[in-house]
């Protein structure tokens, strides 16, 4: 464990900011790039980066989803359901990571950057898929009042096993490289499982609280979480996303998007390189 | 119809309530913590107010599920309410091993 300054831990702050502002830029949380800013770039180890950013996924999650409440837009029903996968793959992934070396983690970690910024240039042109109906939305569908088509829109979940296993491995993965785990579940959700755009990201921003807080106490107690550190990337995270949002609303997603890509790209290959 | 009710409208509320409080708290609580702890990183009660502030923040979604545990029961929604005992089964079993790991 490095020795902690007030240098460092303004280093972790501003990185926390940083992270975050990238992550509100296209609606994730920063635990995909505050991981490797704190690993790669700031040389904590592996364990200790994913922890610490697993505990700003918590702040975010809590943050954005007191946001979002009163508008319809979060499914509570389906979010608790799906919780029961995605916190059993945080459980799971929380008990077994202190045995897993950080060689095989940074690996991984390698793979998930790849992958989402594989889903991101899929997804350059896709902001909404809505279907507007008139049918029953059953017991786990919604009714929302969609502000860009100005009407009602009413949905029905469908394929609830996949939803439920893409959950269980989101939980997994965010509890393995401490990210939040949305950018997984989204594109499954709204592609297969009839669930609209706005709804799974709201839906998927309150889930990513419990998801963390499934591995998190462990990692806590495993000695992971350094509490100035923490609590600086915590108070970062914060301020970042609420910036990160603003911007977002103004500035064009399609570039964005592509330019996140390539970071991402850039972080696997990094990963890819120091683990071979 | 399930879904569509004010009961649930207003158990969104309800959480947008709980969330705001918690990460309010949190913050607050981990700005002090890290300021004291910046000025003497000796200080025993700039580290417990950091600690708290972390356990506020795990504690915030916990309580969440706690709260959606006593509106379904309360709205006589048994399958959701057995949903949410599941999920707060999990929970129990990551802070029970937390606490035996201290």
């Amino acid at each position: 464990m490095i020795h902690l300054t007030p240098t460092i831990v303004a280093i972790v702050m501003a990185s926390g900011a940083v992270a975050g502002c990238m992550g509100g830029l296209l609606g994730l949380g920063g635990g995909v790039f505050l991981v490797p800013f704190l690993n790669a770039w700031f040389g904590l180890d592996f364990k200790t980066a994913a922890a610490i950013s697993l505990v700003t996924v918590i702040a975010t999650s809590s943050a954005v989803s007191a946001a979002t409440t009163g508008r319809n837009l979060i499914n509570l029903r389906l979010g608790m359901l799906l919780e029961v996968a995605s916190a059993a793959g945080g459980v799971a992934a929380g008990l077994t990571i202190s045995h897993v070396s950080d060689i095989a983690l940074e690996r991984g970690f390698a793979g998930v950057a790849a992958l989402i910024a594989v889903l991101m240039l899929t997804r350059l042109e896709r902001s909404n898929v809505i279907q507007d109906t008139t049918q029953d939305p059953g017991p786990l569908g919604g009714r929302f009042h969609d502000e860009e088509s100005g009407g009602d829109v009413i949905y029905r979940v469908r394929r609830l096993p996949v939803a439920m296993l893409v959950s269980f491995l989101a939980g997994n993965v965010s509890a393995a490289f401490g990210i939040g785990g949305g950018i997984l579940k989204v594109p499954v959700l709204t592609a297969w499982c009839g669930v609209p755009m706005r709804v799974a990201a709201a839906t998927s921003s309150l889930m990513i609280g419990v998801t963390a807080v499934a591995s998190v106490p462990i990692q806590y107690a495993n000695g992971y979480v350094n509490p100035p550190l923490a609590g600086a990337a915590v108070l970062g995270v914060l301020v970042g996303s609420r910036g990160g949002l603003w911007f977002g609303a103004r500035a064009r997603s399609k570039w964005l998007k592509l330019l996140m890509a390539m970071v991402l790209m850039l972080v696997s290959i990094t990963y890819l390189r120091r683990t071979l | 119809m399930i879904g569509e009710g004010p009961q649930f409208a207003r158990l969104e509320v309800q959480i947008g309530r709980l969330l705001v409080a918690g990460v309010t708290i949190s913050a607050l609580l981990l700005a002090i913590g890290l300021g004291m702890w910046l000025f003497d990183p000796g200080r025993w009660n700039a580290l417990w107010l950091l600690n708290a502030g972390l356990i506020v923040l795990m504690a915030t979604p916990i309580l969440r599920v706690l709260l959606s545990f006593a509106e379904y029961i309360a709205m006589r929604q048994w399958f959701f309410a057995a949903v949410t005992i599941l999920v707060l089964l999990e929970l129990t079993v990551t802070v029970v091993v937390a606490l035996l790991k201290r």
